[in-house]
């Protein structure tokens, strides 16, 4: 508090003629308001780039590789439980990487429960902790598309999930953009129809994607489309044509920012319908 | 395409019917009519029932039974002729001629159909009239197509006349026997409407069921009456119908006249009824200054202006020679120097003469009446409407049946828009999740310290900075003092207006902090805002309070100048006097020009210029930042949303919300700021209106076009006697310091009506010695001495124990009488439900016998079963 009052009173007190003290002294209520409405967003904004660059500079290894480390070395090989946990533990503790997280995790776990899916398309791999997640929560013989843009984060992610015992048979990794991709999808993958859909790549790719996979007809009646970060850091798009079209039964689980307790976020659950 | 061959097909249809109203007419008064038309009827019976099945895709479980019921009799009784009905039902769309073929197979049916009717006798009735509602509707929804795809006004007429004949003619063909049935069967209608309530069938049945009834009634009711009776049962109807209609557009009309009542409920609709309320306190604030102004305009300003001695011809009404050169300088008319000083506007342009203009207007005596009259005034309007309040809101109490009313009246009903209507159904669920939550924290009990303890610290932490406020206002007094003692002209403007701003400041920011200081403590929202509206309100009393003090210390310093210049005025005018005297007693004394004279620093002048500066920038601070905090920072959301990094709507910067609490706040401080000046400055009141009527446009405007419905929107109807309360309380503080002035300092000599006297309120006593009769200044004085004074007050307060006490006991007999009644419905409970297990028991019993008595007679006879069994299905679904 009292540096914070040394602060104001600094750069006032050499052009005291203009402002008087007093008057800057009335801003600091405001200041303290917003630093403490916002003091999640100012978190954030350190964990996740400031100590990223620092420690971009001192490791000279990306993110992604640093968690890869600590990952192997802090969990069971085959065992997709510890895997995730210690990527739990190294996000919300270490630093952050925007996964999906336990808290919206659990959702997504008893969403692919209650539906079972058998083809199961993965936007944006990231690192592999969704992937895993997905995985972990198939029946037997399901069989999970996975599609990461990056190349390295993708060298990565194929390494977490053979890390979690999951063979080519369950997920198959495709590095591609997600845009060019999905026309493919039945031509080179024998795709007829996604019963399960899982968003987390470029917020503002949500839509385009969304209106391939209607355009090419992989979604068919009940199958289930999710969508991560919708409302932080949002797709503002997204959410306007799903209440437009009409084509879709959709909700919104509102949870937090994962790795995070006050930033509001949202899953968009979206059901396919068809056109009535 | 689809809705033309709908179309075609009706037309069919109708031409039909058409043919068999024609055929209806020739053969009326006969038999064969009746017979020929219950035919058709029962013929129409069929086909409405399955364009019915066809048009209404959800049909609850029962109906469902009741239908399959009534084919399954179909089949069993004329199997034979609904297979030809639905044959020709099937061509009818192709062919018309088909249609007149099956007619002329109906005709041959006649007979067939007449032992129908036999058989299905005590049925029939009940049946008819369903399929006549059912009818009806068809009817109309065919009239409806009709006009919308294909308009052909004489066929509507015929189609009209048709539904008039079905109607008419009827009953005038039926026998007495059939008559009397259908009076039983409108009765039963009736009682069936009447006790629809206590049914146990499900809604959509019940509400099918009532309609029809309601069909039936309508139409039968006034067709048993013969001829006269008829009509006069229409023209009775028609009537209803018309006053009814009436009455409707003169509430529409009543709720028009209401001034902005379209704009409020639209922001209801769109924000809930909390945001509502502060516009409705602002449309009620709004009124209270129109009469406020009215007083003081009409009896204090005009009068003045147009009775009054005119500008220039005595000091007080002349700008002084100083500063005439500036007078009329936008700055200083900004700051309400100059000209705008030396007018009706303020106390001090006022002259003490006792009564002005050709019918004797007593000014001092209707400037000070006005004075106490406007602060009566209001003390009577804000203690009556919370009298009001409270008897509408003193009912409910809030901690029985919490998840009751949580369920049952969660949702506000005037929500129009779906975004706060999502808002609202989000709301709604957390805040049953919190209720569980807190239900089960409540068993557990352990974290209740540590919701104290926060709760504790939110206020300590308030408090600090309440204190903090204090100090700093008091510091930028203290220097403002000191800057006026060397001369404002040495001294930026920053620093001239330095208490201003600083006080606009601390009241714009501080109650944000509040805000986020009283997330800590976790109340409902309700309770939160009463907090914060609270928290605000002492912020702003004591900014309040601070400025009056400041303004005492003015006061003192200007009386004391006063008294300087009195002394060297006398000094002036004996050297004036003696100059000219010694030189020439009998020439006429020298004219001096008013501006000339030297006058006296009126202190009542400066206090009401310094109320109307404080207005008029606190006016300014609340548009701009209106203007800046929600417009601009909705422009900048909404149009920097397109090319940002994250979504800038839905999270970090946002729309604003309407802050209900500051705005109320604000409202009453100004209200309380008008009530302190208007004595000083009669132009209060009209500046108030001017500011309240701008800135219920411009607010309305803001909170559609910049603002966001609140998260957790709730309802406040509670709140409002809390503003009245403050507004109340504000009343009070307001009215004690001008009272104190009036009181305790007596007037200036040279400005003002009651210059020359001792106090202010000597005027009273002039007034009853000069204008009334001797007698009544007697009466008076006996009246006002305290040995009787001192008993009415004890009278009064006598009696406000008495009606206190009374009040209590009616209280207690209300929560008594709360509790029987509960005692009643819960014994209505457990009667019901043993009644229901009992019916339940019969129901059980009578099935199984049922079944029995099947069982032995299939044994019997394998065709007479059949239908038997049929019947004791039918009568078991029933």
């Amino acid at each position: 508090m009292t540096l914070l009052i040394k602060c104001m009173h600094l750069p006032f007190s050499f052009s005291s003629r203009m402002v008087s003290p007093a008057i800057a002294l009335a801003f600091l209520p405001l200041l303290l308001t917003l630093i403490i409405r916002y003091r999640y967003y100012f978190v954030l904004f350190y964990r996740a780039v400031l100590v990223r660059i620092w420690k971009d500079c001192v490791t000279g290894l990306s993110r992604e590789e640093r968690a890869f480390q600590y990952v192997l070395t802090n969990s069971t090989p085959g065992d997709p439980d510890s895997i995730l946990d210690a990527f739990d533990y190294w996000c919300s503790k270490v630093e952050f990487i925007s996964n999906i997280g336990p808290k919206k995790g659990k959702i997504l776990d008893r969403l692919l429960m209650e539906q079972s899916p058998l083809t199961v398309l993965e936007l944006g791999a990231h690192c592999g902790y969704s992937t895993v997640r997905i995985a972990r929560a198939l029946p037997l013989g399901a069989r999970l598309y996975s599609i990461e843009m990056d190349q390295g984060n993708a060298a990565i992610a194929e390494k977490i999930i053979r890390l979690a015992g999951f063979d080519d048979d369950t997920v198959e990794l495709i590095v591609n953009p997600s845009d060019e991709v999905i026309p493919r999808l039945r031509s080179d993958y024998n795709l007829e129809r996604l019963d399960f859909v899982f968003m987390d790549h470029w917020k503002k790719c949500y839509l385009p994607d969304l209106q391939l996979l209607e355009g090419y007809g992989l979604l068919g009646k009940g199958s289930m489309i999710v969508a991560d970060n919708v409302l932080f850091p949002g797709a503002p798009k997204f959410l306007r044509y799903l209440r437009k079209c009409g084509l879709y039964e959709w909700k919104i689980h509102r949870a937090t920012l994962e790795y995070s307790r006050g930033i509001r976020d949202g899953m968009a659950e979206l059901i396919y319908q068809g056109i009535k | 395409k689809r809705e033309k061959h709908n179309g075609k097909r009706r037309n069919g249809d109708r031409q039909e019917n058409k043919r068999e109203n024609q055929r209806r007419k020739r053969s009326s008064k006969s038999v064969q009519g009746i017979r020929e038309e219950s035919q058709s009827k029962t013929e129409r019976r069929e086909r409405s029932r399955r364009r019915k099945g066809k048009a209404e895709h959800e049909t609850s479980g029962h109906e469902g039974n009741k239908r399959e019921r009534d084919q399954t009799r179909a089949k069993s009784t004329k199997s034979k002729k609904n297979i030809k009905n639905e044959k020709t039902r099937k061509l009818e769309g192709k062919e018309d001629g088909e249609a007149q073929e099956k007619s002329e197979k109906g005709k041959l049916k006649l007979v067939c159909t007449k032992n129908e009717e036999k058989i299905e006798s005590g049925d029939q009735l009940k049946e008819k009239e369903k399929a006549l509602g059912v009818k009806k509707k068809k009817k109309r929804r065919k009239k409806v197509v009709e006009t919308s795809s294909e308009p052909e006004t004489s066929e509507d007429g015929d189609d009209e006349e048709e539904v008039n004949n079905d109607g008419e003619v009827r009953p005038e063909l039926l026998s007495p026997e059939e008559l009397e049935k259908l009076k039983e069967a409108v009765d039963e209608k009736k009682k069936l409407i009447q006790s629809l309530r206590g049914k146990p069938w499900p809604m959509k049945q019940k509400l099918v069921t009532l309609r029809e009834s309601q069909l039936f009634v309508e139409k039968y009711e006034g067709a048993l009456g013969k001829g006269k009776g008829r009509k006069l049962y229409a023209y009775k109807v028609m009537m209803t119908k018309k006053w009814m209609k009436f009455q409707r557009d003169f509430e529409n009309f009543k709720t028009a006249c209401i001034p902005w009542e379209m704009k409020i409920k639209e922001i209801e609709s769109h924000f809930g009824s909390s945001v509502a309320s502060y516009f409705i306190f602002l449309r009620w604030m709004y009124g209270i200054n129109m009469i406020l102004f009215s007083l003081t305009f009409g009896l204090v300003m005009v009068p003045e202006a147009l009775m009054g001695r005119p500008y220039g011809s005595i000091p007080r009404k002349t700008v002084p020679r100083a500063e005439e050169a500036g007078a009329m300088d936008f700055a200083v008319l900004w700051d309400f120097g100059g000209y705008a000083q030396y007018s009706v506007l303020f106390y001090g342009y006022y002259n003490n003469q006792r009564a002005i203009g050709w019918f004797k207007f007593r000014m001092p005596l209707s400037y000070f009446l006005v004075g106490v009259g406007t602060v009566a005034y209001s003390y009577m309007v804000v203690i009556r409407t919370m009298a009001r309040n409270a008897n509408e809101s003193g009912i409910g109490d809030d901690n029985s049946f919490n998840f009751s009313w949580k369920m049952f009246t969660s949702w506000d009903y005037l929500i129009g828009n779906p975004e706060t209507a999502d808002n609202k159904f989000a709301s709604i669920t957390t805040s049953f999740k919190e209720a569980i939550l807190e239900e089960q924290e409540s068993r557990k009990d352990d974290n209740i310290h540590l919701t104290r303890f926060l709760r504790v610290l939110a206020n300590f932490l308030v408090l600090c900075c309440l204190a903090g406020s204090g100090y700093l206002i008091y510091f930028v007094v203290r220097r403002s003092q000191k800057f006026a003692l060397d001369g404002l002209e040495n001294h930026t403007w920053w620093e001239r207006n330095e208490v201003n701003m600083v006080m606009s400041l601390l009241g714009m920011f501080c109650p944000m902090l509040f805000d986020v200081i009283s997330t800590l403590e976790n109340y409902h929202p309700r309770v939160a805002l009463q907090w914060q509206l609270g928290r605000i309100f002492a912020l702003f009393l004591g900014n309040l309070y601070t400025f009056i003090i400041a303004l005492m210390d003015a006061i003192n310093l200007k009386r004391k100048e006063e008294k300087v210049v009195k002394y060297n005025i006398t000094m002036w005018e004996a050297t004036l006097y003696n100059g000219t005297g010694s030189e020439n007693s009998t020439a006429p004394p020298i004219t001096i020009h008013p501006a000339d004279v030297p006058r006296g620093p009126c202190w009542e002048t400066m206090v009401g210029q310094e109320f109307v500066r404080l207005i008029i920038s606190d006016t300014m601070t609340t548009y701009i930042t209106l203007l800046i905090g929600d417009f601009l920072r909705a422009v900048l959301v909404r149009f920097l949303n397109h090319c940002w990094c994250w979504d800038l709507e839905a999270g970090f910067p946002s729309y604003s919300e309407f802050d209900v609490s500051g705005n109320v706040l604000g409202l009453i401080f100004n209200q309380g700021m008008i009530w302190m000046g208007a004595f000083y400055a009669p132009c209060l009141p009209a500046l108030n209106l001017l500011r309240l009527h701008v800135s219920m446009y411009l607010q309305c405007w803001a909170v559609m076009c910049c603002n966001v419905p609140q998260e957790r929107v709730f309802k406040a109807s509670g709140s409002n006697n809390f503003y009245m309360a403050m507004l109340l309380v504000i009343l009070f503080l307001s009215t004690l310091p001008a009272i104190y002035t009036i009181v305790t300092i007596p007037p200036s000599f040279d400005c003002g009506p009651f210059s020359g006297k001792n106090r202010m309120f000597d005027v009273i006593q002039e007034t009853l010695e000069s204008d009334f009769p001797a007698w009544f200044s007697k009466v008076f004085s006996y009246a006002s001495n305290p040995g009787l004074v001192l008993p009415f007050i004890l009278l009064m307060v006598l009696a406000i124990y008495y009606l206190q006490s009374t009040s209590k006991s009616y209280k207690e007999a209300n929560v008594e009488l709360k509790k029987k009644l509960q005692m009643q419905n819960e014994e209505n409970k457990k009667k019901n439900k043993q009644a229901a297990l009992k019916a339940q028991m019969d129901l059980e019993e009578a099935k199984k016998s049922a079944s029995q008595t099947a069982e032995h007679q299939r044994n019997n006879n394998d065709s007479v079963q059949r239908q038997e069994g049929e019947n004791a299905k039918i009568y078991m679904t029933r």
